[in-house]
């Protein structure tokens, strides 16, 4: 089976990767945690656009769908921090 | 029947939500991130109505403190430290001082050294020596941490100390509801000629905002397990984040096989974020130390 648009998910994958160890790497600073959180959403909604984009299939709704993932993620990751 | 019919609308592609789990349309997700906020500001306001429902100090008593560290030291082939009254009065004040003037570090902005409070309460010393946690849920938990730290396990295994002291705190530190674990080490100076020398890591203040009117308990210590807020986001985190991966691991399956096709996000981008996600829950821990 031959996997559709590989350089596409590499780069999903380097930033999600990057996002973890931001989060792991500055566990001592919570605004940063939080910075790097909010970073990952706006990343995440980005890679979204620009996959659809260039798969010609971009709809309002494929938007949204990537906004209020992105919104619910970043939500999560920030109660944990608020929290620890 | 009827309830199965339920499930399946929620959690699995099928013409009644539209070929796509109902739990995974935008609007049901914008729901349970509502959800989630509201369950903070619920456990935001029972930790200030309710302070003996949600705690932030979980059975964190000093003197726990001073047998995981003896137990440590012990087997590491050292003697026993003797906790000591005027150690206990000195860490206690510490701790106070930090949520008075609001900050984080072992030298207060105004900088007073951790040292000052060793004499302040007459502690005269050979060496010293300074551990600090905060938000720990236990005190097992923070000298874990502690000895998994390179320059705090010197602290703790250091053979020239015979004495510890130990205050555990709970206040807001600069907005945060936090428990403050100041552990002291020392050695009298009981009539040598040694220059006094400190030993513990001479960390400069970092950059916590102080607060204007910070609530003191003076001593806070807990008699009784709490629930804590950390323990209890975690847990909603977990629940939600793995639900989420189980329905859209079910999601690719069935499109895939019934080659469902239709307008949205790419399910395995989806999958690979909520991963993310849920190995950040799994690794954050609740605590810091310095």
């Amino acid at each position: 089976m031959k996997f559709k648009h590989l350089s596409h998910y590499v780069a999903l994958f380097i930033i999600l990767l990057a996002g973890f160890a931001g989060l792991i790497l500055f566990s001592y600073d919570r605004n940063i945690q939080i910075a790097v959180s909010g970073a990952l959403a706006l990343s995440y909604i980005s890679w979204g656009i620009t996959h659809h984009y260039l798969h010609k299939d971009l709809h309002l709704e494929t938007v949204l769908e990537y906004i209020v993932i992105a919104l619910l993620g970043f939500v999560i990751i920030f109660s944990i921090i608020i929290r620890a | 029947m009827e309830f199965l019919r339920l499930l399946r609308h929620l959690f699995i592609p099928h013409e009644s939500n539209n070929q796509k789990a109902k739990i995974l349309h935008s609007s049901s997700l914008v729901l349970i991130a509502v959800g989630l906020i509201a369950f903070q500001i619920i456990l935001g306001f029972t930790h200030e109505t309710f302070p003996q429902v949600l705690g932030y100090a979980a059975n964190i008593s000093p003197s726990e403190v001073v047998r995981l560290t003896n137990v440590q030291r012990q087997s590491n082939g050292l003697t026993a430290l003797t906790e000591d009254p005027t150690l206990d009065a000195a860490a206690l004040a510490k701790g106070n001082d930090m949520l008075a003037k609001g900050y984080w570090a072992h030298f207060a902005p105004d900088g007073t050294s951790p040292w000052s409070f060793f004499l302040k309460f007459g502690y005269e010393y050979k060496y010293a020596g300074e551990n600090l946690a905060r938000d720990f849920p236990d005190a097992a938990s923070a000298v874990t941490a502690w000895m998994n730290s390179p320059s705090h396990r010197e602290n703790i295994l250091n053979p020239n100390y015979q004495d510890i002291g130990i205050g555990v705190v709970e206040g807001n530190l600069a907005g945060v509801d936090t428990t403050i674990i100041v552990q002291f080490f020392g050695t009298p100076l009981s009539g040598s000629l040694s220059v006094p020398v400190a030993k513990a890591k001479e960390i400069a203040a970092t950059s916590v905002q102080p607060t204007p009117a910070p609530v003191i308990v003076a001593t806070p210590i807990p008699t009784q397990s709490y629930v804590s807020p950390f323990v209890s986001t975690k847990n909603i985190s977990l629940l939600v984040t793995g639900i989420l991966i189980l329905v859209l691991s079910i999601d690719l399956i069935v499109v895939r096989r019934k080659r469902i096709v239709r307008i949205g996000g790419r399910t395995l981008a989806h999958l690979a974020f909520f991963g993310m996600i849920l190995a950040v829950i799994l690794i954050l821990k609740a605590g810091q130390i310095i």
